[in-house]
């Protein structure tokens, strides 16, 4: 096995690896928000929570599998490990972006959930009789 | 709070309009839409003073929580389920004078604003 086969397996493994735990703390710590979100109806919050994660894993193995090409070549183990280490740095920033979007969304549906059941924005300046008709 | 009569000045064009923007909003609070002294306000609110109803927008809650200028317009944004978040922004100590001089500036020269945009009064 040359050094630029063992650097794609390796990047490879490291890169899984990395969007599954990801995406189980997210599954994991994100149930919690969405049940809140749609007031205790725990198999709707476990539908959308499930939802997101099938989204999350989609765009990052789909942008792990796009950058996998390095387009040069790999001679030195030293060459490989500095490869690897560009390749699974930006595996982990386009991992941190969306996983700091999906917070994004969870804490966005959290607040409009929140203002549904809100009070009125000022105190009535009076009250007065309403006759029914 | 599950509903709010608003009594609007049917005579004002710009009241007219927003009247009419207002049914065609989602809403979280059910919109009543009531002529300000017209005979149906009068009976459905016996106690209230009419002739103030017809200087300021008047909003009135259904266990009979009379809101009047401003808070009026507050309380319409509030219903609104696309600007309920405004509603509690402009109501904010911050913004709530601001929001006050705005809407006391539009509603006394209402008559003048629906001429300037071409609406008969």
């Amino acid at each position: 096995m040359t050094i630029g086969i063992t650097t794609y397996l390796i990047y490879l493994a490291i890169s899984i690896g990395l969007t599954i735990w990801v995406a189980r703390t997210l599954h994991k710590n994100g149930r919690v928000f969405l049940v809140d979100v749609f007031h205790g109806n725990e198999a709707l919050a476990d539908s959308v929570n499930h939802l997101l994660v099938v989204g999350f894993y989609l765009i990052n193995f789909g942008y792990v599998s796009l950058a996998l090409k390095l387009g040069y070549d790999v001679t030195t183990p030293q060459e490989g490990i500095e490869a690897l280490s560009v390749k699974v740095g930006m595996v982990l920033l386009v991992l941190g972006a969306m996983h700091f979007f999906n917070l994004f969304i969870f804490s966005r549906m959290r607040r409009r959930a929140g203002l549904v059941n809100g009070p009125p924005p000022v105190p009535p300046d009076g009250y007065t009789r309403v006759q029914e008709a | 709070m599950t509903a709010l009569t608003v009594l609007y000045d049917p005579t004002c064009g710009l009241c007219r309009r927003a009247h009419e923007w207002l049914e065609q909003q989602r809403k979280l609070i059910e919109l009543v839409f009531v002529p300000c002294k017209s005979e149906e306000a009068r009976v459905r609110f016996p106690q209230l003073d009419h002739d103030l109803t017809a200087n300021d927008l008047t909003v009135i809650g259904d266990q009979g929580e009379v809101f009047m200028g401003p808070k009026a317009w507050l309380m319409v944004l509030w219903a609104l389920s696309q600007y309920r978040e405004w509603s509690y922004r402009l109501a904010s100590p911050a913004l709530l004078p601001t929001t006050r001089r705005v809407v006391s500036m539009i509603s006394q020269h209402r008559y003048q604003i629906s001429r300037a945009v071409g609406q008969t009064r």
